[in-house]
């Protein structure tokens, strides 16, 4: 059962450059929300950013970790078209 | 307003669960409905229960954003067969559920669709 302590090393591990403050809403270690930044946002959409994320975990994400809502920015503002 | 339309997922009517996952090779009906639904319904989500009915927060506050935009979409529950949900997720890439695809596109899950709904990107998006 992974804590928000760890869940927090592991994208910051995952994602170089990145902060996550994340949060154990339930307190149940299955349901997380976390807020991550990343310069490797830069230029990505929400859903590339959130796979980025995701993928830091796989199969857990539905499996052990019930939830994770996450918000995600870049450090640098993301061009407008 | 609810959903006005309802996707059938063949295999899935008084089908026990797993009773024939597809074989190697074999022709995956589950998948091919998703892909149709995902295709034949501009706005589409992929929930846990029904619009009426959800049987989670996170699909309940999705459906609460589309209602409130009174725009019309298809649902289909995941959850009276496990397979639609992993078929779901290894077409999307995507590993949680609501997902909410506009024009065949994956917009988002609950958080994405949320602060899109806040935005009025969903609007845009919907419109």
């Amino acid at each position: 059962m992974p804590s928000a302590q760890e869940i927090k090393q592991r994208i910051e591990a995952a994602i170089p450059g990145s902060h996550a403050e994340v949060e154990d809403y339930t307190g149940g270690g299955d349901h997380f929300r976390a807020i991550v930044t990343a310069d490797a946002f830069a230029g990505l959409s929400r859903i590339q950013q959130h796979r980025l994320v995701y993928d830091v975990f796989g199969d857990e994400v539905g499996g052990p970790i019930h939830a994770l809502a996450l918000k995600t920015q870049a450090h640098a503002p993301i061009p407008t078209p | 307003m609810s959903a006005s339309e309802l996707p059938q997922i063949p295999m899935l009517q008084n089908e026990p669960a797993a009773a024939q996952a597809p074989a190697q090779g074999e022709p995956n009906e589950i998948r091919d409905a998703i892909e149709a639904a995902i295709r034949e319904h501009r706005v589409i989500l992929f929930m846990k229960g029904s619009p009426e009915a959800p049987a989670c927060g996170f699909s309940a506050r999705t459906v609460a954003a589309l209602q409130d935009l009174e725009v019309p979409f298809a649902a289909v529950d995941i959850l009276p067969d496990p397979r639609i949900r992993q078929e779901l997720s290894a077409i999307s890439q995507w590993p949680t559920i609501p997902q909410l695809f506009v024009g065949g596109e994956l917009i988002g899950g609950c958080d994405i669709v949320m602060e899109m709904y806040e935005s009025g990107e969903l609007a845009d998006a919907l419109s």
